[in-house]
């Protein structure tokens, strides 16, 4: 199955640093609207990344292919395919919305009267209808924001490439912003290359995250198994004598770790639910004081991916730079 | 179904060419040029002169007129020095027009960092330039070559063959003469743009790029007592140029031939000027 974005020790240096080294990935299998979020710390490459899909760095090295086509070698077939929101401000401030998409619009191939048509439409969708005769410099920055996302949606992009699309929006308008990422996702079939630090709208609205570091690939993760995974895992805190639960517990296929004090931590095997363990519990005599079905959060895998955690916080977790830093 | 019921639909049929996309800047540019008055001003200003020219050529070929109403006719002639002057008049006039309009082309996109924008779409950095030269040349054409050929028609039209044979030249010179001059008026505006990024710097920067080298070339050739300086001063290498191509005897100093050249490697450095400024992304080393 072709992928929407295949990576192929695609090395990119920008002065004499090379910025992105020797990365090669597949990204969103094709054939349905995929989110693919991209995380990495300031200065991981993200942007540069960007770039190099759109064409505006050449590779040193390697190739980067977007739906099959090379980003250095034939560009145009490319950006045909893509809609870009860029993260900075990018608009004519004295051009109307509508002007300023209609120009965008047939820039990007589609008839004067189409792309009229689509201005006006597109407008509306993100909620900016009542304003679009306004110039853009009179708005607001979340209504800016939404007047880039619409430039980016307005010709029906293929892939639409957002970097950091809910940057300075009120809780409001990120959820609608969210919601139009999702609806063009699902509904129109668009693939969706999402740049962002705010890893909870990642997790909100992505497939795949691809996490960089330095310039290199460091965890590349179907979030959804993940998710499929994180529900394996169980913490639990019993009441009686647990003496014999780990034996019970492995006779049922599962592993687990005593912490002591009445704490577990097990993994479940597959086909072993949680309702399975509540009977297995019950058997043994032992109360039940918690039971949490823990998960990785996107935050916790973006952490352990860049190094900053060693594995999962909890217990033992080890916080490889809290004492230096205090950050974690 | 009015718009604003029909929600958001992905577009699904042709594309249009890539010419008709990279031809949507100039035909949105225009409109917005129309609606700036100083430049509307300048454009209908710079039409009164062709004017004045068109009725002189009626004149020239209508002594008998001027005989019947009485007076002395004077002598009107039509050939290379007449239109050597209505060059440097018109030349004038796209001058100012390209120092008010053309900084608006540029100056904004880049302030605007609209850019990245522009080239994520299918278009490459060459196109976008070529978009913006037409809009400052389709403009300046309308100022300079367009009646310049219109004023030749006239003439041959009222002339008759026997000034067609001795003067078919003047047409071409006419011609050729204004393009040099749309092309590098254009060039050093939308390089000024791209340059100081601020629309009235830009357009002040504009003009300060014909007064300040005309003003080196003068001082140059007085204190040295030489005459090749000329070919850094743009309006007076572009004169030599159009005695040259006209017909007209060149003025001492370099001749046509030299200053074209000197006018060409100002052009091209001035696309340098472009070639660096106009990028989707600075990248700081």
């Amino acid at each position: 199955m072709p992928h929407v974005i295949e990576l192929e020790d695609l090395s990119v240096k920008l002065g004499r640093r090379e910025v992105l080294q020797s990365i090669s990935c597949r990204l969103g299998e094709q054939g349905g609207g995929r989110a693919i979020g991209l995380l990495g710390p300031n200065g991981a490459g993200k942007s540069t990344l960007i770039r190099t899909l759109l064409g505006f760095h050449k590779p040193l090295r390697g190739t980067a292919r977007i739906l099959g086509y090379d980003c250095h070698r034939f560009p145009r077939d490319v950006k045909t395919r893509i809609g870009y929101m860029p993260e900075t401000e990018a608009m004519i401030s004295d051009m109307t919305a509508v002007t300023f998409l209609r120009l965008m619009g047939e820039i990007s191939g589609l008839p004067p009267e189409v792309a009229l048509e689509k201005a006006h439409e597109v407008l509306y969708h993100v909620g900016l209808g009542e304003a679009r005769y306004r110039t853009l410099g009179t708005y607001s920055l979340g209504m800016r924001q939404m007047a880039k996302f619409a430039q980016a949606i307005v010709h029906g992009p293929e892939l639409l490439i957002l970097d950091e699309p809910t940057n300075g929006l009120d809780p409001a308008a990120r959820r609608r912003m969210l919601e139009l990422i999702r609806e063009m996702k699902d509904e129109h079939g668009m693939y969706v290359l999402l740049c962002s630090h705010l890893l909870h709208d990642v997790e909100e609205v992505c497939d795949d995250v691809l996490i960089l570091h330095n310039g290199r690939v460091v965890h590349h993760a179907d979030l959804e198994a993940e998710r499929r995974s994180n529900r394996r895992f169980v913490e639990l805190e019993v009441i009686g004598d647990d003496s014999r639960l780990a034996e019970a517990l492995l006779e049922e296929g599962a592993q687990a770790v005593n912490e002591g004090g009445g704490r577990w931590r097990v993994v479940l095997p597959p086909g072993v639910t949680v309702d399975g363990l509540w009977r297995l519990l019950a058997r043994e005599n032992l109360g039940v004081h918690k039971l949490n079905q823990r998960r990785d959060s996107l935050e916790e895998i973006f952490l352990k991916a860049v190094g900053h955690i060693r594995e999962t916080p909890g217990g033992e977790a080890q916080r490889e730079e809290a004492g230096a830093h205090g950050r974690i | 179904m009015a718009v604003y019921k029909r929600g958001y639909g992905k577009y699904q049929g042709p594309l249009t060419s890539h010419s008709a996309r990279v031809l949507a800047f100039p035909r949105m540019a225009w409109q917005r040029l129309m609606g700036q008055r100083l430049v509307l001003i300048v454009l209908i200003l710079s039409l009164f002169w062709p004017l004045g020219c068109t009725g002189y050529v009626y004149l020239a070929n209508n002594l008998d007129l001027l005989k019947t109403i009485g007076g002395a006719a004077p002598i009107f002639s039509v050939d290379g020095k007449f239109f050597l002057v209505f060059m440097n008049v018109q030349a004038v006039f796209a001058t100012l027009l390209a120092a008010l309009a053309g900084p608006g082309l540029v100056a904004p996109d880049l302030a605007n960092g609209a850019l990245p924008l522009y080239l994520s779409r299918p278009l490459s950095r060459l196109d976008y330039v070529a978009a913006r030269l037409l809009v400052l040349g389709g403009m300046l054409s309308f100022v300079t070559w367009v009646p310049g050929l219109v004023l030749v028609a006239m003439q041959c039209g009222m002339a008759g063959w026997s000034w067609i044979r001795p003067n078919w030249s003047l047409a071409a010179g006419v011609l050729a003469g204004f393009l040099l001059w749309v092309f590098l008026v254009s060039f050093v505006a939308l390089a000024c743009s791209a340059y100081v990024r601020m629309r009235i710097i830009a357009g002040a920067l504009v003009l300060g790029f014909f007064f300040v080298l005309a003003g080196m070339a003068q001082v140059l050739n007085s204190v040295l007592r030489v005459e090749w300086a000329v070919l850094i001063n743009p309006p007076r290498a572009a004169y030599h140029v159009w005695c040259g191509l006209l017909g007209v005897e060149v003025p001492d100093g370099p001749g046509p031939l030299a200053c074209g050249l000197a006018l060409a490697g100002m052009t091209v450095l001035l696309a340098w000027v472009l070639e660096r400024k106009l990028r989707p992304v600075e990248v700081v080393a």
